[in-house]
């Protein structure tokens, strides 16, 4: 059975943008289709069942999209022949995926002892400070930051290290913050 | 083999056995959580864990292998302590109070009391929580007791594989979901409450005996009894949980495996059993206003006022046409988008489809003596004024073996006819007719755990299994799930057939150009069996030249599906090496039933697919006791096992028996349920057990008129149904719940029920009802218990021999052939030979022949029928359960996009469907498991009568209705009404592994 089958033979009500399911709420909008779904495809010629590409798909939903939504989790479940609530468990088990909308820039501060033993904690007030965001996990009113701890970022020794989505700042102290940012957009 | 040592006992366990086996077969009790027969072993709450000698660690019983010479101890202090710590944990996110104030109440609290952990001091940790089901008509969550096991989700995943529930979250924070948004109906949920079986703490649990019964009636203590479920032909064992005189809930724990469910149900057999306690429930025998003694005879001199409205038998009430033709109003909520709560806005479903009160209109109370006295005094004149066929009688598929027993010794031995049938007529006749021609037999060669666990091809035909026979449905995915290859065959796009390896989707009625195609390409390719045509059939050379010309490219034209899919099924099926054919209602109701089957069981033979282990022949039968009924002569023309009433030589058996004189009993076969319904049958009388023929016959609208027409009618059942309600007499009986009998469901196997409850009111138990009537009509009777009765079908029924209920009660049931007292009962059939004459079996040549009524310009949609899984046939009982008619509330036609589109109709629309006989409205669900120009009419609702539609061609030898058939035409209603009616409801969701 392919994908598209599965995809072409539910209820539409039944796939998460479906007209009758959530004819109240806002009509969901499928990730995979045209470039995403090919991007897919690809990758699926490279693993050996379709579950073994659920971070992959989950990556290319959080590009798109920015976060995961239990709709997408289920859109995933179907393309990928597995049920929504294990596609769920996945989405909740690891902290990268984003299950709320996050601001365009999303910051992550390490406040594992080492880094915290070397000011991380005013990073981090420096941020929600500057952002604008002033509490962890929450999206500034403009939309574009969001702040949150994390653990242990792997760079020790260039305390504090600060991820902005992908890219990385090392040695980061809070008067450097404001530079930081102000390179943004 | 091993040999080990638990506690001191040595045990001998079967290789690959685990411990925690070992120990269970000698009657050790280790205490488990995670565990759970059946389920994939996870080992994950470390309860079981165990000493054992030489090794340092503690053992988890339930997933360590045993091996020779172990020596085991299960309540050592370490494993005893183990276990305390592993409790103690578990409390501390359980709001472990409970446990002191009322006692243990579930299996964990049991085991808690039992290793006398304390439940004081608790670190105060938040309890647990998890999607809660909140507004559930059935299942709700209470996660704050959820301890983790992932017994749920296992259950859902690998014995239902449907894969609802998960673990979401980690560490401290994991919980139990529901889907990805919560909503079970996304998640593809049937309702099966396999959850709630499996949940040991009731962290999962059915919502209907809290919300339905008061807090006291629930703390009465409370009793076990096992029974039968009452719907489908499966025959799941139940365990009915009874207080007081109230059913308040099936429990199915584990049953042992000789059962066909294992403990598993489907939503009908374990939410749908409030029928029983219904408020409906006849408690007291009606008899029409009218009917008045005179000089020691009862006689009808009806109010001339009343006659004229209604007629000698109508009443203050729209008949089926008149309902299916009235506009739909408008639910005050979307009874689906939003779960109704119990007792929320939908309100009592009580109030909507039960028994309206004008109904009873015609009707006044009786006494027993009064009813019993009108129905032996209108049959005994009846019979002696017209003679003996001038009466009927439909047996019930729904009643036990022992009642239908004795009503067909009533009309055969006290009237003296063999017009007696029942509903079989209208599903499996054509099989049988076709079985018995080829091979002589009536029933299914195999059984339902050895196709789930033996088959390597499937291939299921005119069957949706996971609606129709669920519990049979989910054996089917975890065949699939274990390796064997399925074959659908089916006009629409089931869960299965989106499941199947090969879905062959077929114009409706063209099965015979299929079978005939794949039977050709079979010989094509020399795949065939040629020692077994040779050595077990005759027949093969005609059948061969036959289908010679219907090459996989003529059955394209003919039934739409590719060639090349016809090419690679019968491939598939015919190199097994083992396959097993499964078929319903899809090939049987057809006015070519017979020859449809036969073309299939020229198939089977020819490639040897019967008559070895894994490879079955099994027609899913429909009822819980539709094959029992049968098999004890509740058809027209046999006795009991199929003994023909034609023979004088069975006939002088049966009247030795029943203590009459030959002549009394009848050489000529009976009338068939579809010949007695029809104008110009010679039937003036009838007397009707548990069936509702103004639903289930097809052309409806004819069919009532008929019964109107009737000189004296008596209706047996459990409400005052559609049929009932134009009865002269109507007899309150008994549910399944309240009384003894035995039942045989699909793979032939002879189920014990108990009586759980008393019968309400002056409800009496059938079996009572009809020694009486027997009595009273001079047919006496030698038994008092349903025991008693099956000794007497033991003893005219070869197959039957050595059933008796004390058997039954011991063994959990066995099947027939049971030849002696002492006989295991056989779970497959035909190793060596057919039970024919010569041991061989007939290939029929069968040439295609269309439905009678083809879709044209007027009437451009074919129109199929059949069962929802919330539903059952006439909605008699399912339409009284609180939990089932909440999912299912009102009548919907299927009917995909594609058409939708074109005439602008949408979901949830209400739309007329007409056929050339009759028209009803009802309201369109879009689905894409129908095909364009092909719509799907469930059959259960009276205020959309599918059968008023239907198309009563019959099959001539069978005479089975034409259900599946019939050209309509579609119209929107006026759009001012659109969006009438809302029927959000989702097919289940098709996950793979
Ligand atoms: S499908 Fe059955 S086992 Fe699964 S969640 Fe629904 S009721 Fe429970
Ligand atoms: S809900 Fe019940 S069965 Fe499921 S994990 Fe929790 S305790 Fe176990
Ligand atoms: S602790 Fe901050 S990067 Fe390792
Ligand atoms: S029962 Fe053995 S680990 Fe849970």
């Amino acid at each position: 059975m392919t994908p598209a089958e599965i995809g072409a033979t539910h209820a539409p009500g039944h796939a998460p943008h479906g007209d009758r399911a959530h004819a109240h709420a806002e009509e969901y909008q499928p990730v995979f289709t045209g470039a995403a779904r090919a991007e897919l495809d690809a990758l699926l010629t490279r693993y050996p069942t379709r579950m073994a590409a659920l971070l992959p798909a989950l990556w290319i939903v959080q590009r798109e999209r920015g976060w995961v939504s239990e709709g997408a989790m289920t859109e995933v479940a179907h393309v990928l022949e597995l049920t929504p609530a294990y596609v769920k468990g996945v989405v909740t088990f690891y902290t990268m995926y984003h299950q709320h909308p996050v601001g365009r820039y999303f910051v992550q501060v390490c406040t594992t002892s080492p880094c915290g033993a070397c000011g991380a904690e005013d990073v981090v007030r420096a941020f929600l400070e500057h952002t604008g965001t002033r509490e962890l996990g929450v999206t500034s009113p403009d939309g574009k930051f969001t702040v949150i701890e994390v653990e242990c970022l792997g760079a020790c020794g260039f305390a504090t290290p600060v991820m902005v989505n992908d890219e990385f700042h090392e040695s980061v102290t809070a008067d450097r913050v404001q530079d930081i940012l102000s390179k943004l957009e | 083999m091993a040999t080990l040592t638990v506690n001191g006992t040595d045990v001998t366990v079967r290789d690959g056995a685990t411990i925690l086996d070992a120990a269970r077969q000698i009657g050790i009790d280790v205490p488990t959580l995670c565990w759970y027969p059946t389920l994939p072993i996870v080992g994950n709450c470390r309860v079981c864990l165990v000493s054992v000698e030489g090794s340092a660690k503690l053992l988890p019983a339930c997933a360590t292998t045993a091996a020779d010479g172990m020596k085991v101890t299960t309540e050592s202090y370490a494993a005893v302590e183990n276990r305390r710590g592993v409790l103690g944990m578990l409390l501390e996110r359980y709001p472990a109070e409970r446990i002191d104030e009322r006692g243990a109440q579930n299996e964990f609290e049991r085991m808690v009391k039992r290793y006398g952990v304390s439940v004081e001091n608790r670190s105060g940790l938040p309890l647990r929580a998890g999607d809660d089901r909140a507004g559930d008509p059935m299942i709700q969550h209470d996660m704050s007791t959820c301890i983790l096991c992932t017994r749920c989700v296992r259950a859902c995943a690998d014995i239902q594989v449907v894969g609802v529930l998960d673990v979401a979250y980690r560490g401290d924070h994991a919980e139990i979901i529901v889907g990805a948004d919560g909503n079970p109906e996304h998640a593809g949920c049937t309702w099966c409450g396999e959850c709630v079986r499996v949940c040991p703490t009731g962290a999962i649990h059915d919502v209907l005996p809290l919300a339905k019964f008061a807090r006291d009636a629930m703390q009465k203590p409370a009793t076990s009894v096992r029974s039968v479920c009452p719907y489908c032909g499966v025959g799941c064992q139940l365990d009915l949980e009874v207080r007081g005189t109230d059913v308040v809930r099936v429990n199915s724990p584990w049953i042992e495996e000789a059962t066909p469910n294992m403990g598993s149900t489907c939503v009908k057999g374990r939410f749908g059993t409030d029928f029983v306690l219904h408020r409906d429930r006849l408690t007291t025998p009606l008899i029409r206003k009218g009917w008045v003694k005179r000089d020691g005879r009862w006689r009808y001199e009806g109010d001339p006022a009343d006659v004229k409205r209604w007629g000698r038998r109508g009443g203050p009430w729209r008949d089926i046409e008149g309902e299916s033709n009235t506009q739909k109003s408008r639910p005050r909520i979307n009874p689906l988008r939003r779960l109704p709560t119990v007792g929320g806005p939908l309100g009592d479903p009580r109030d909507r489809v039960a028994t309206p009160a004008d109904w009873y209109e015609p009707f006044r109370e009786g006494t027993w003596e009064e009813a019993m006295e009108i129905v032996a005094q209108e049959l005994t004149r009846l019979r002696d004024s017209h003679g003996s066929d001038s009466l009927a009688v439909f047996c019930s598929a729904k009643c036990s073996n022992e009642e239908n027993y004795v009503l067909q010794r009533l009309f055969r031995a006290g009237i003296g006819t063999n017009n007696v049938d029942h509903c079989t007529r209208l599903c499996h006749s054509s099989s049988v007719s076709a079985m018995q021609r080829a091979m002589n037999t009536s029933a299914a060669s195999g059984s339902m755990r050895e196709v789930e666990c033996e088959s390597d091809v499937i291939f299921l035909l005119g069957a949706n299994t996971t609606e129709s026979h669920p519990v049979f449905g989910a054996a089917l995915k975890r065949a699939q799930r274990r390796g064997a290859k399925l074959i659908v065959a089916d006009p629409r796009r089931i869960e299965l057939a989106q499941r199947a390896d090969i879905h062959l989707q077929m114009l409706p009625g063209t099965d015979v150009a299929l079978l005939n195609a794949m039977l050709h390409h079979v010989i094509h390719l020399g795949l065939h069996d040629q020692a077994f045509i040779r050595e077990r059939t005759h027949g093969f050379d005609e059948v061969a030249r036959a289908v010679e010309p219907y090459t996989p490219e003529r059955a394209e034209t003919i039934s739409g599906i590719p060639a090349h899919l016809i090419r690679r099924a019968a491939e598939l099926y015919a190199r097994g090496p083992r396959s097993s054919t499964l078929w319903a209602m899809g090939l049987t109701q057809h006015r070519t039933g017979t020859d449809i089957v036969a073309s299939l069981l020229n198939l089977i033979l020819a490639t040897g697919m019967i008559g070895r282990w894994g490879a079955a022949m099994l027609p899913i039968r429909g009822q819980n006791n539709v094959q029992g009924a049968s098999d004890v002569g509740a058809i027209p023309m046999v006795y009991t096992d199929y003994q023909p009433v034609t023979d004088p030589s069975i006939r002088h058996r049966f009247a030795q028996a029943w203590g009459v004189p030959d002549e009394r009993l009848s050489l000529t076969p009976g009338l068939k349920v579809t010949q007695i319904v029809t104008k110009g049958s010679p039937v003036r009388g009838m007397y009707i057990m548990g069936e509702n023929p103004i639903i289930s016959d097809p052309d409806v609208a004819h069919a009532e008129e008929w019964f109107l027409g009737l000189e004296f009618l008596a209706v047996h059942d459990l409400f005052l149904t559609e049929t009932a309600r134009y009865a002269d007499v109507v007899l309150p009986g008994a549910s399944f719940a309240e009384k003894d009998g035995t039942y045989v469901n699909t793979e032939r196997r002879v189920q014990l029920a108990r009586k759980a409850i008393p019968a309400p009111g002056a409800a009496r138990g059938d079996l009572e009802i009809l020694l009486e009537l027997s009595n009273r009509i001079g047919l006496p009777t030698p038994f008092s218990t349903a025991a008693d009765v099956m000794e007497e079908i033991a003893s005219v029924t070869p197959s039957w021999r050595g059933i008796t209920h004390a058997r039954l009660q011991e063994t959990g049931g066995l099947q027939y052939p049971v030849e002696h007292a002492t006989h295991p009962g056989t779970a497959f059939l035909f190793a060596d030979r057919f039970p024919t004459a010569d041991g061989k079996a007939t290939l029929v040549p069968v040439e295609f022949l269309p439905p009678a009524e083809l879709p044209d310009e007027e009437f451009p949609f074919w129109m199929n029928t059949g069962r929802q899984l919330y539903h059952w046939h006439t909605g008699t009982m399912t339409r009284r359960s609180q939990g089932l008619d909440s999912r299912e509330p009102v009548p919907t036609v299927e009917l995909s996009p594609a058409d939708a589109a074109e005439m602008g109709v949408r979901d949830g629309d209400a739309v007329r469907i007409t056929s050339r006989r009759n028209s009803i409205e009802i309201a369109v669900r879009l689905s894409p498991r129908v095909a364009r120009h092909q719509v799907f009419v469930p059959m259960h609702y009276r205020e959309a009568a599918a059968n008023l539609l239907t198309n009563p061609a019959l099959d001539p030898y069978a005479h089975i209705p034409e259900f599946k058939v019939c050209a309509v035409r579609i119209e929107p209603v006026a759009p001012g009404r659109h969006r009438a009616l809302s029927v959000e409801r989702i097919e289940p969701l098709v996950p793979a592994d």
